[in-house]
């Protein structure tokens, strides 16, 4: 078991980062008050921990009993029938999904998935009606109907089920479903607070930490939590014990980035532009999206750029990134931002060198 | 259109009107004719018999519903049918289409080529003679563009040997009324490839029922079969897939299947690749293949010459080959021409009689214009396929002087943004031709544009790039929202498919000096693909072993998990519990998979490879 779950705290009292939000949701609980809830933040900061560790807080431990299935929804849309799968992850209570892997059939999928829960609602140990609890991850990259659909089904059922949505941006999520849940911002862990983790994992596995190791980790990470335990881990894999001077190596995607930005950055030509397509083309057959691949090469641009150049390239960036979210196809996109940051360079580079 | 030809035959072939061609004939004409004439009129009296013999149950049908209303509607018929006639009539003769009325009768006459034609016919001999059991198969699938002679062939060759014809007969299409109409009368509606299965059923269990076809049963029989019934849909193509199959590996009577390649332009059409598909399976069933190539324009000029010789035209060497270039070896296609553009040269032949030279004259102005090449009335649509248009918005020719005295009154443009004119017509035009769809368009220019730019102009490749991506927000507006019929979204594919073209016309702005260039096929699409079935493949291995890793977002696995899994690697088989090592044995093998099919695609891409070279 990778470390990341093997730590992974299972109730709300253990829960090293965010041990106010956990109290707070803890007395919501006891308080057999609860509402839809919305959770955001930045990947890593802990979120779907939360949501877990609250689910056995309201269900007990059998809420960890989880089964994984992957379902078939026959849907009625319309004239013809539609077949969708989809995994799910559910215990007697609760059920958790990312309807949004479904693509345009989200809509179809949250309607429906809701509508069965509340056929058959579970009777708990006094004889009363019982609530379900439906995870939904990834809320903010469903499509504009599935959200409005969505908002409709939460009203209609809200006497059967609960909702906890989680999600990166809150501003992708429509105004409609954030007034009508508890809003939980999720804060990125500070850096201390990763090296907390980091040596109380250490301390549990036996490890002998060199000073500034992990603040180290800390550092790279990102504040991502998610992102200093795995490679906490994988330092752990590649030399033990530990040197205070060890390598904490990126991961590779980025590696692969870099090695693109000092490409672009040798030389500007539609040559070397059609080369690095070949690169970035190998980066989405492996399935990193897109965005992340455009932010993380402005990353390593600005890193090698002179200041002067710096405000253009990321206006650029900008513009290319919200183009490509409205498009169909990134890498027609990307690869104009490299051109257009090329031919900016080389301009730059001729007035200044001749 | 096939069906249009039948018919028109049918109703035209009446006997007096043979009578009355005859002395039209020349010599050499009569004497093939009265050679082959009676295996003809055998499979004429086929044909008849079998139509009359489908009306007649339509007139039983519409009958019981009122007799009064059928034979006035024939009535009607007859009137506007003579009407038409005797209009056409006015210019000399009882006219007929000169494609059918100087229909080949003889091996010779065939505007094919000789050695097809022999082929054809030695394949035909060989499983008429009657010891025919050292042949496997029985059936011929002749492909070729429309109008190059293929069922003229088989009609001709079979009577030459002899041979009845015996055909598919052809349901007419029904219309939305008339299914309303038969179903009140309690007919019951059958599809079209119903029906092609309930034949080929019966012609497999039964062979022909000679006596239903004629009364000499000595005769041979040939089948063919002219129109494959239309399919709609996987279902539909696997059923006449399997149906083809089937008559192939049973059929016992000499059977030819005719197919029509509606060119090679269409990379992306649908129902063309179908056909492809059709035709790859009855060869690997074993069925022989012939392929007529277009009629050569040499040829097709004889054929005018010598028809326009029956018909006493004057006619210019010029025009006849005018024609027969435009015809695109669609020898059909080029008598038709020759017929309309005669039309009116007709009359004028028959009021001036007097004075031929003043014809000559008027053909030479008819030629001088269509010299100019403002109309030509009777050329065919010209298509050019997608490679070759691709080629054209790719090489970017252009004029090396700008034209100033056009332009100056009309736009002003800065320098830097003013190109030479073109050396092609509008791209939009090129398009048209080309039956470009505009996704595969703009996917085709992205792919290869950039080996077009001279190797400097970065900037070049920057706007092009930015005008592709235009073009991609364009095609991406209303995906999947709006119906896909919808007119809006016609303009804005056509608006995307012309962004991006005239994005890559004046984005490069130095062009190469022409040099062989092979056209890639998008990478982009393979891209997505593996990408998509990787992409699946976390999905499945999220499910497989982490009940954590499973309510995780999908790029999380792909940035973070994957990665951290490839480092483990091997130890995690020691450390981690079976089933989760063995999901991430998967996983690495998984992209060493990846890697491989990748080079193998690229591999394979640079085979499939259309040259272009300079146009």
């Amino acid at each position: 078991m990778l470390w990341l779950d093997k730590y992974r705290p299972k109730t709300l009292d253990r829960i090293l980062v965010h041990e106010e939000i956990a109290q707070n949701l803890k007395k919501l609980v006891t308080e057999q008050d609860c509402p839809h809830l919305l959770f955001y933040g930045p990947p890593g900061s802990g979120k779907k921990t939360l949501i877990m560790a609250l689910i056995r807080q309201m269900f007990g431990p059998g809420a960890e009993k989880v089964k994984v299935e992957n379902r078939t929804w026959k849907v009625d849309a319309g004239s013809r029938s539609i077949d969708i799968e989809l995994t799910t992850l559910s215990s007697t209570n609760h059920v958790e999904l990312s309807p949004s892997d479904a693509g345009f059939q989200d809509r179809y999928v949250v309607q429906e998935i809701i509508k069965e829960m509340a056929k058959n609602r579970p009777i708990d140990t006094k004889g009363k009606k019982g609530y379900k609890v439906l995870v939904l991850n990834e809320v903010d990259k469903l499509s504009r109907e599935a959200q409005h659909s969505l908002r409709r089904t939460m009203e209609k059922y809200s006497a059967y089920c609960r909702l906890i949505l989680c999600c990166n941006s809150s501003s992708r999520v429509t105004e409609a479903i954030r007034s009508r849940c508890l809003n939980v911002r999720i804060n990125a862990p500070s850096e201390e607070q990763i090296v907390k983790v980091l040596e109380f994992i250490g301390k549990k596995e036996g490890l002998q930490l060199p000073p500034g190791f992990a603040s180290r980790i800390a550092e790279k990470s990102n504040r991502s939590l998610r992102r200093a335990i795995l490679s906490f881990e994988t330092c752990h894999v590649q030399q033990y014990p530990f040197t205070s001077k060890q390598a904490i190596s990126p991961m590779d995607w980025e590696e692969y980035i870099s090695e693109i930005a000092s490409d672009i950055m040798n030389e500007q030509s539609p040559k070397r532009l059609y080369q690095v397509r070949g690169k970035l083309y190998e980066l989405l057959s492996n399935c990193i999206p897109p965005e992340i691949i455009l932010k993380r090469l402005l990353y390593e641009l600005l890193r090698k750029l002179d200041v002067e150049l710096k405000h253009e390239v990321c206006h650029w960036a900008a513009y290319y990134e919200h183009r490509m979210r409205l498009g169909q196809k990134a890498i027609f996109h990307i690869e104009a931002f490299v051109a257009k940051f090329m031919s900016i360079y080389k301009d730059f580079l001729i007035t200044t060198f001749g | 259109m096939v069906m249009g030809k039948r018919n028109s035959i049918v109703v035209l072939s009446s006997d007096e009107e043979d009578k009355d061609y005859d002395p039209l004939l020349s010599s050499s004409y009569t004497k093939s004719k009265s050679r082959s004439s009676s295996p003809r009129t055998n499979s004429r009296g086929v044909k008849k018999a079998r139509i009359s013999g489908s009306r007649s149950r339509l007139c039983k049908e519409s009958s019981k519903l009122n007799d009064v209303e059928t034979a006035l509607f024939s009535e009607d018929f007859n009137e506007v049918f003579t009407g038409c006639k005797g209009s056409a009539a006015l210019g000399r003769r009882t006219e007929e289409q000169w494609v059918d009325k100087y229909k080949p009768h003889s091996l010779e006459e065939l505007a094919v080529h000789k050695k097809k034609v022999e082929e054809v016919r030695m394949w035909f001999e060989e499983r008429l003679r009657p010891s025919k059991d050292a042949f496997g198969n029985h059936v011929l699938v002749i492909s070729g563009q429309a109008g190059v002679g293929k069922s003229t062939a088989i009609n001709v060759i079979a009577s030459h040997l002899g041979a009845k014809l015996y055909e598919w007969d052809t349901p007419t299409p029904e219309i939305w009324q008339e299914h309303l109409h038969n179903s009140r009368l309690g007919v019951q509606y059958t599809s079209k490839l119903d029906e092609f299965e309930n034949f080929v059923e019966r012609i497999r269990k039964y062979g022909l029922i000679q006596s239903s076809c004629a009364k000499e049963s000595e005769a041979p029989i040939i089948l063919l079969i002219d129109d494959l019934p239309v399919t709609n849909g996987k279902l539909a193509f696997g059923r006449l897939k399997k149906c083809l199959h089937l008559l192939v590996h049973s059929a016992r009577v000499p059977t030819a299947i005719l197919v029509t390649n509606y060119g090679n332009t269409d990379l992306a059409d649908h129902s063309a690749r179908c056909l492809e598909e059709l035709q790859l399976s009855l060869e690997s069933a074993g069925a022989c293949k012939v392929a007529f190539n277009p009629v050569t324009t040499n040829s097709i000029k004889k054929v005018l010459v010598k028809i326009s010789q029956l018909e006493q035209c004057v006619v210019t060497a010029e025009l006849i080959d005018l024609i027969a270039k435009a015809s695109g070896g669609d020898i059909r296609h080029a008598i038709t021409s020759l017929q309309f553009f005669f039309l009116k040269p007709e009359l004028m032949h028959s009021l001036s009689l007097s004075s031929p030279p003043s014809i000559s004259e008027e053909n030479e102005l008819e030629l001088d214009n269509l010299g100019d090449g403002f109309s030509l009335q009777f050329s065919r649509d010209e298509t050019l396929s997608l490679y070759h248009a691709l080629g054209k918005f790719l090489h970017n020719k252009r004029e090396t002087e700008k034209a100033k005295e056009n332009d100056q009154d009309a736009f002003i443009t800065g320098e830097r943004l003013a190109r030479l004119p073109l050396k092609m017509d509008a791209p939009e035009k090129v398009l048209c031709q080309a039956h470009g769809q505009p996704r595969p368009i703009a996917d085709f220019l992205h792919e290869n544009v950039l080996d077009f730019l001279s190797e400097e102009a970065i900037d070049d490749a920057w706007t092009v790039a930015s005008y592709l991506g235009d073009a991609d927000l364009l095609l991406a507006t209303f995906r999947g929202m709006v119906g896909r019929y919808n007119e809006a979204e016609n303009v804005l594919q056509s608006a995307a498919a012309s962004v991006a073209v005239r994005g890559v016309l004046f984005g490069n702005s130095h062009p190469l000096s022409s040099r062989w260039h092979a056209i890639r096929r998008p990478k982009l699409w393979q891209v997505e693909q593996t990408s998509l079935s990787n992409k699946n493949e976390m999905i499945r291995q999220r499910l497989g072993a982490h009940t954590e890793l499973s309510s995780s977002d999908l790029s999380v696995v792909a940035t973070e998990y994957a990665p951290v899994f490839k480092w483990l690697g091997h130890r995690a088989s020691e450390h981690l519990d079976a089933p989760e090592a063995s999901v991430s044995d998967i996983y690495m093998k998984d992209i060493n998979i990846d890697n491989m099919s990748l080079d193998d695609q690229e591999t394979e891409i640079s085979d499939g490879d259309d040259d272009i070279e300079d146009w």
